[in-house]
């Protein structure tokens, strides 16, 4: 593997996890619920906009209908199940979000929604590929990269900038506090469940597009995944979790390319988590 | 042992634990003499629980030594701290809220067989122990509380609980953490004298206290502590009197020391 | 009829599953969505020695739940640096690493799994059908025995001071890290066991059957019959692997209902619809006291804590405040 090969990996894979994981962040950080049903709000993204774009042919409509899908899906599970568990010992909504993901993704193998199969989403060209002194960037790598910069852009502007963003601030430092300075907690955290699915929904047609298969399962690892990195990322922290996403890319990419196969790149994953969790509970890069 | 330390059974040197930049404790030493009750005493904020963390093995001290009856027990862990017979309580309650009232003090009274097969094998419902438990909720008075579960009890009779599990350590030296907060004044006037009646029985006792009329009344000798040091230490009268204690109290919370 | 034996034969393993989950989560309140690596741990030592070493059942299912009680109390160690949450992550953790082992190392059989199991004999007579669910029963019925032993000896007291407060217990004198290892050992045993009941009964075994799903499933088994309680795990496994069997409608939805029971007990019913402040166990415990009067029995309660918190039966609040801060300043235990 070449260097700009390794560096292109990492990238693109960095940005999956990214554009999945961050969703979880959010949520973890604002309610500390580890959602795991979010990898399940994911899949509907891809299936979503893997319908409309059979239906319309147009990569754009199928992008947003699945945003809009995946954010309203998600607004549902926080107004129809966690709210009513926010002040219950943690592991409670856990075990409910494992149930959740567990039924979602039953339900999206029946035939009348997914199937058992692999479907193919044939959108790679709505990008052009991108021919740099080092090396070609193949059109949905570009697509990836593009979104990720994007979303990276408009996080940053919108926990910055605007007052929901200081809201989130605020409850994820002290949710009681925030509540009581007068943030309407409520608003504040279903648009947190709004923006974080809708962004898994895109992650989820953009893989889709990326390897070209849309399918049930296709939520199962990249859900786990997620947990390793917000755990690396030090548990609910958005700029952690950059940070580890391309951390993971790059010491899988890397330990793939150089010892080859072992276990499966997941199963490293998940010593990595146990590890991690045992030695360094605040996360890699926690303080 | 040289004669002075002979009445000696807990000793800290220069013990100090700091909280990032923050010397909650700070080269605290102090001893505790057999028999006696010790009273601790400061503002919110000096480090008064923090000490009890330490002795009791919650906490690492970041500097200094701990001795109990001449050896050494910090670096021990909590556990084993209280098997040698430090009992103690915890300022905020932490019952075993789904047990018994009975079965949290019958926790207590399986100190000595919990590291041993033992624990796997006897039940704990045995008759000599149940008799135990239930003298020691005699002594506190909760016997007619035996049988709720703990989670139900208000706070009064949590701060009894507490007491009661560490009396189960058959401990011979106790650590009462503000075991007086929040009970009305007849029932502090009942934990004084159950106080008294422990020491009478040879326990050595060294409390936390916020309430001075209770501590100036209850104890021998009384140690001040203000942002992790000592700042005097001696009878109640003297240390009643001293100007230092009173502008300490009336500088951080405006608390006079007779209240 | 034979599907009737075979179903109850399922039923009754997984029972045992779920009561040994029962001891880790109920009694020490150690949450674990990694069951299922026990059940597999189990189930690939009996089927390894029985395949590669020709060793008959009964000395490979001792030694099925010997090993599976040692992979418990070292796959327990991390339960000893994290807690709540962030053990559940650890522990569905070591169930993916489990299986990626059974999968991808030839040693194991990899992912065309063990086959060719014998099914154990006794005095020349082979166990099959009605004598196989005789002794699956027998093991459910040992399983019983030991979790209500357990329950009520010393250690079980410490399993319970362990669960509803890591510092007290200290305080009391439990070794915490002890008394969490003894509780994965235990609870990983039992599992062991029922795993090599499983390989035996099957004949052969594939990495998948002990797939995190499993793990989910034997947990959703345990709340929904009542954590903490015997009948309630019993009767979870029961009801839970039996309905699938006989309504289509249900067999085809399985991993649906698995989810939404867990979904649903956690929002109504956190105590399970046995636990000691169910609704249903109230009102059978009523109908019991009309029927015969007399002293009404204690209620001996021993659910999760974590999940059943305090004394309140109802649903959950909706005011949409929460309480963030889960340990005190005072716990630093290292
Ligand atoms: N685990 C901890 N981490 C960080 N800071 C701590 C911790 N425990 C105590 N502190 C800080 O150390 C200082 C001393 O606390 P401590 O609880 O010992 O005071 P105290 O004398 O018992 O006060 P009070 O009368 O309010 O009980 C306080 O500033 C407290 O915030
Ligand atoms: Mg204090």
């Amino acid at each position: 593997m070449t260097l700009w090969n390794i560096l292109l990996d990492t990238l693109t894979q960095g940005s999956i996890y990214f554009l999945i994981a961050v969703g979880l962040t959010m949520v973890y950080g604002i309610l500390k619920i580890l959602h795991i049903a979010h990898a399940a709000v994911y899949t509907v993204g891809a299936g979503v906009g893997l319908a409309v774009f059979r239906l319309t042919g147009n990569f754009w409509a199928a992008l947003a209908a699945a945003m809009v899908v995946s954010g309203a899906v998600g607004v549902l599970i926080y107004r129809g199940v966690y709210f009513y568990m926010l002040d219950q010992p943690r592991i409670v909504p856990l075990i409910t979000s494992v149930g959740l993901f567990l039924l979602m993704q039953d339900l999206l193998q029946k035939p009348y929604l997914m199937g058992p199969y692999q479907h193919a989403f044939p959108a790679q060209d709505v990008f052009p590929s991108l021919t740099l002194p080092w090396g070609t960037v193949p059109s949905a790598q570009v697509m990836i990269l593009v979104f990720t910069a994007l979303t990276l852009g408009v996080l940053y502007g919108v926990f910055t900038r605007t007052r929901l963003g200081l809201a989130w601030q605020a409850a994820a430092m002290d949710r009681d506090m925030a509540g009581a300075v007068g943030v309407n907690l409520n608003r504040a955290i279903a648009l947190n469940f709004l923006l974080g699915s809708a962004l898994a929904g895109a992650a989820g047609v953009l893989v889709g597009v990326f390897y070209n298969s849309v399918y049930a399962t296709m939520g199962d690892v990249p859900s786990y995944k997620a947990f390793v990195v917000i755990v690396l990322g030090g548990m609910g922290s958005v700029s952690g979790t950059v940070a580890a996403s391309f951390l993971l890319a790059l010491a899988e990419t890397v330990l793939l390319s150089s010892v080859g196969y072992v276990l499966p790149r997941d199963a490293i994953a998940f010593l990595v988590l146990i590890l991690v969790l045992m030695f360094r509970p605040q996360g890699l890069l926690g303080r | 042992m040289s004669p002075k330390t002979a009445d000696v059974i807990l000793e800290t040197h220069r013990l100090s634990r700091h909280f990032g930049g923050l010397r909650a404790v700070d080269q605290v030493s102090f001893q505790v003499r057999q028999g006696e009750i010790l009273g601790l005493i400061g503002p919110n904020g000096a480090g008064k629980t923090t000490v009890f963390n330490l002795i009791s093995g919650f906490l690492k001290p970041t500097a200094g030594t701990i001795h109990f009856q001449g050896r050494p027990i910090h670096g021990l862990r909590p556990n084993a701290i209280a098997r040698l017979g430090i009992g103690r309580t915890f300022q905020i309650v932490k019952p075993f809220s789904d047990l018994t009232v009975r079965e949290n003090v019958l926790a207590g009274l399986g100190h000595d067989l919990y590291p041993t097969l033992r624990a796997l094998r006897e039940h704990y419902l045995r008759p000599d122990a149940v008799r135990r438990a239930d003298r020691i909720l005699e002594v506190v008075g909760l016997s007619e509380y035996a049988d709720v579960r703990a989670g139900t009890l208000p706070i009064g009779l949590l701060r009894r609980l507490e007491i009661a599990r560490a009396l189960a350590l058959e401990p011979v030296l106790l650590l009462l953490d503000e075991s007086a907060a929040g009970l009305t004044h007849h029932e502090v006037e009942a934990l004084g004298a159950l106080v008294r009646g422990l020491r009478d029985q040879g326990i050595t006792i060294l409390l936390v206290e916020h309430n001075m009329r209770f501590a100036m009344g209850l104890c021998d000798r009384i140690i001040v502590l203000n942002q992790g040091r000592i700042l005097a230490e001696g009878p109640p009268e003297a240390i009643q009197r001293n100007p230092k204690v009173i502008e300490a109290y009336l500088g951080h919370s405006g608390r006079v020391a007779h209240r | 009829m034979g599907y009737l034996v075979s179903v109850m034969t399922f039923a009754s393993i997984w029972a045992v599953l779920a009561l040994s989950l029962n001891i880790l989560t109920g009694y020490a309140g150690q949450v674990s969505l990694g069951h299922a690596a026990f059940f597999g741990i189990g189930a690939y030592t009996s089927a390894l020695l029985a395949v590669k070493a020709g060793w008959s059942f009964w000395p490979a299912f001792v030694a099925a739940v010997l090993v599976t009680g040692i992979c418990g109390a070292l796959l327990g160690l991390p339960s000893l640096r994290v807690r709540h949450d962030f053990l559940v992550l650890a522990t569905m953790g070591v169930n993916f690493v489990v299986v990626a082992v059974f999968k991808y190392v030839d040693f194991f059989g990899g992912a065309l799994g063990i086959v060719g199991l014998q099914k154990p004999q006794i005095f020349g007579w082979t166990l099959r059908g009605w004598g196989f669910l005789a002794l699956a029963v027998a093991y459910l019925l040992l399983t019983l025995w030991v979790s209500d032993y357990v329950r009520r000896t010393w250690a079980g007291l410490a399993f319970a001071t362990v669960r509803e407060d890591e510092d007290a217990a200290e305080a009391m004198g439990v070794s915490v890290p002890r008394f969490k290892i003894y509780a994965f050992a235990i609870s990983a045993a039992l599992a062991g066991g029922a795993g090599s009941l499983y390989a035996h009964f099957l004949g052969s075994i594939f990495p998948d059957h002990f797939a995190f799903v499993e793990s989910i499933g034997i947990m959703s088994m345990v709340v929904f019959g009542g954590l903490g309680t015997l009948r309630g795990p019993v009767v979870g496994a029961f009801v839970l692997k039996i309905l699938p069997e006989y309504l289509r409608v249900v067999g085809d939805y399985r991993y649906t209902l698995y989810g939404g029971v867990l979904v649903l007990m956690m929002l109504f019913q956190p105590q399970g619809i046995l636990g000691d402040n169910s609704w249903l166990w109230k009102r059978l415990q009523a109908l019991y006291a009309r029927w015969r009067p007399g002293p009404q029995p204690r209620p001996t309660s021993r659910a999760l804590s974590a999940a059943n918190p305090g004394d309140d039966p109802a649903p959950a609040s909706r005011s949409g405040r929460v309480n963030p801060g889960e340990r005190t300043h005072e716990s630093e235990n290292s």
